[in-house]
């Protein structure tokens, strides 16, 4: 019985979330070490990139490319088929309520999802959301002085508070929010890097969207493909998948400890100036 | 050990007369003398250049004549303006101009070539334990300006918060890190002619931010400086119908923070639980 592995991310998909992401962390990476320059882990984070002049004009870079692939993003929703799938809905609050109800453990039913959780799609929103912020902020403290023809010297100011904490709330949302669901929770997921999903996984995580797609589906679709060899692979390298994963795990504690810590002094410093 | 000991300071006053002709005061101050032989001065001026008196005296006696005709042991302020200005005039013209001069020439405290430039210790500003070099200048400055008991006590009405508000701002997180892009204390205030704000000549009177802010290599072409107004070390704020701002912004993010948090780790938490759930009923 071959299995049926399902389409989810087509080619273009793939790359703008690899671009997205490899900005992503260089962003972060070049930038934390500014919130607290002189702690030993930044002088450390800034050193390994050479220097700080590189540290700043890496993440110039890697904000372009993030400006970039948002711009793109927005035109290649508007030149392809427009889908609806990923808007928010009345069954979302259905979903998270029953899901709620399942963990706190009031229901024994889980909520069957359709081709996007409601979590994928608050993290997508997010995503946007925080680019659009992020962006728009970066640019105003890149070229202060353009911008002061335009806006007070209190507005910029206001965009470096907006930056920071954008990326603080962003960086918890990926390091510890994504990484858990997507890469952490359902180890090895190679639908980023494939594109494709097997027919278990579809059928487990998105019960609604693999329903459809087998009702619907039309003979010789090039849309579900039929290679045998992806299972085979899934079995032989289980020593490897868990060395991966233990690497994986201890990379992903790591950061964990790292962001609470951060979020930690962020929020005591935010503290410390406003409510006391 | 007293023969030992009188070797030692027989060496001691050896070297010291073969590197200068100091020996009559290395004797009773030779913390001072080791920083001058040390700085920049040595070879060019000697002791009596700025304490005055008579450093030719005859034999190795240590007597008082050293102490004679015009020494001063501990120059006051002005004194030290005075004998800068022999060799450095146009420095020393410069500082004239500055407040910390008034404030001195009116007989109240504020710093004079020493205090800054550092007093037997004295470097180029070129050279990287000068308390004059770029990256020293922040702490320099700090030394007097960050210390709330000495400007308290001088009633300027001078903020304390300096050194902490230019923490805040890019110049000092690039400096702090090594970087190119960097400006201190005096790339913007001046090193000499330092003047309040208020004094049209000043370097920060809104009138001349276009030229300071638009010094070569910093922001150049930078002439709308004025226009949309602010002051770098104050923390400015929008308000939105009398409502800070900043306030705002950082309210929210707090909220976002800590509900981004419990929602986070609260799901991985239920989720895993979830999972020990399944395995105990199959």
């Amino acid at each position: 019985m071959a299995e049926l592995v399902f389409k989810r991310f087509t080619l273009n998909q793939r790359i703008q979330h690899i671009l997205f992401f490899a900005s992503f962390i260089l962003l972060a990476y070049t930038g934390f070490p500014l919130k607290f320059p002189e702690s030993w882990w930044s002088s450390w984070m800034i050193a390994s990139v050479g220097g700080f002049d590189n540290r700043t004009f890496i993440h110039h870079f890697s904000g372009m490319v993030m400006i970039g692939v948002s711009v793109y993003h927005v035109v290649y929703h508007i030149l392809e088929k427009p889908r609806y799938d990923i808007l928010f809905n009345l069954k979302d609050i259905e979903d998270f309520s029953q899901q709620m109800k399942y963990y706190l453990r009031y229901s024994d039913e889980h909520p069957k999802f359709g081709r996007y959780t409601w979590k994928q799609k608050v993290e997508y929103f997010g995503a946007g959301f925080g680019a659009v912020v992020m962006g728009f902020s970066g640019l105003l403290m890149w070229q202060p002085f353009e911008a002061m023809k335009y806006f007070p010297i209190g507005l910029i100011q206001i965009a470096g508070l907006f930056h920071t904490w954008e990326a603080v709330l962003a960086s918890i949302a990926v390091f510890i929010g994504h990484f858990y669901d997507e890469h952490f929770d359902k180890f090895l997921n190679m639908s980023w890097m494939t594109g494709n999903i097997p027919e278990d996984e579809l059928k487990h995580e998105h019960p609604l969207e693999y329903e459809e797609a087998m009702k619907n589906r039309p003979i010789g679709s090039s849309d579900i493909l039929d290679p045998k060899h992806v299972e085979h692979k899934r079995e032989k390298n289980v020593l490897i998948v868990g060395f991966a994963r233990l690497v994986f795990t201890m990379i992903f504690l790591l950061i964990c400890i790292w962001m609470i810590w951060m979020s930690y002094n962020v929020l005591a410093e935010a503290v410390r100036i406003y409510v006391m | 050990m007293t023969m030992v000991s009188i070797a030692i300071l027989f060496l001691n006053v050896a070297s010291a007369q073969d590197k200068s002709g100091d020996e009559s005061c290395f004797h009773c101050h030779p913390a001072q003398v080791n920083e001058f032989q040390a700085s920049i001065h040595f070879n060019k001026n000697s002791c009596a250049d700025c304490h005055g008196g008579d450093i030719n005296i005859s034999g190795d006696v240590i007597s008082i004549n050293v102490m004679h005709t015009n020494f001063t042991g501990k120059p006051s302020p002005l004194q030290v303006t005075d004998f800068c200005a022999k060799c450095h005039p146009i420095s020393t013209s410069a500082y004239k101009e500055s407040i910390h001069w008034q404030k001195l020439k009116e007989g109240r405290p504020a710093a004079s070539c020493t205090d800054c430039h550092g007093v037997h210790n004295i470097f180029s500003s070129k050279d990287h334990n000068s308390s004059t070099f770029t990256d020293n200048i922040p702490v320099t400055c700090a030394k007097c300006h960050a210390n709330q008991t000495r400007m308290q006590a001088l009633y300027y009405g001078i903020s304390t918060d300096r050194f902490d508000t230019y923490k805040k701002s890019f110049h000092y997180k690039s400096y702090i890190s090594g970087g190119k892009m960097l400006a201190t204390c005096s790339d913007c205030h001046e090193n000499h002619d330092t003047r309040v704000e208020s004094d049209p000549k000043s370097s920060i009177n809104p009138a001349n931010l276009p030229a300071t802010c638009g010094k070569k290599g910093c922001h150049e072409g930078a002439n709308n400086v004025y226009l949309s107004g602010g002051k770098i070390h104050e923390e400015q704020s929008v308000y939105l119908l009398s409502f800070d701002a900043k306030r705002i912004v950082t309210y929210f993010y707090i909220i976002m923070i800590l509900f981004e948090l419990t929602f986070t780790f609260g799901l991985i938490f239920l989720g895993i639980a979830s999972k020990f759930e399944i395995r105990r009923r199959n």
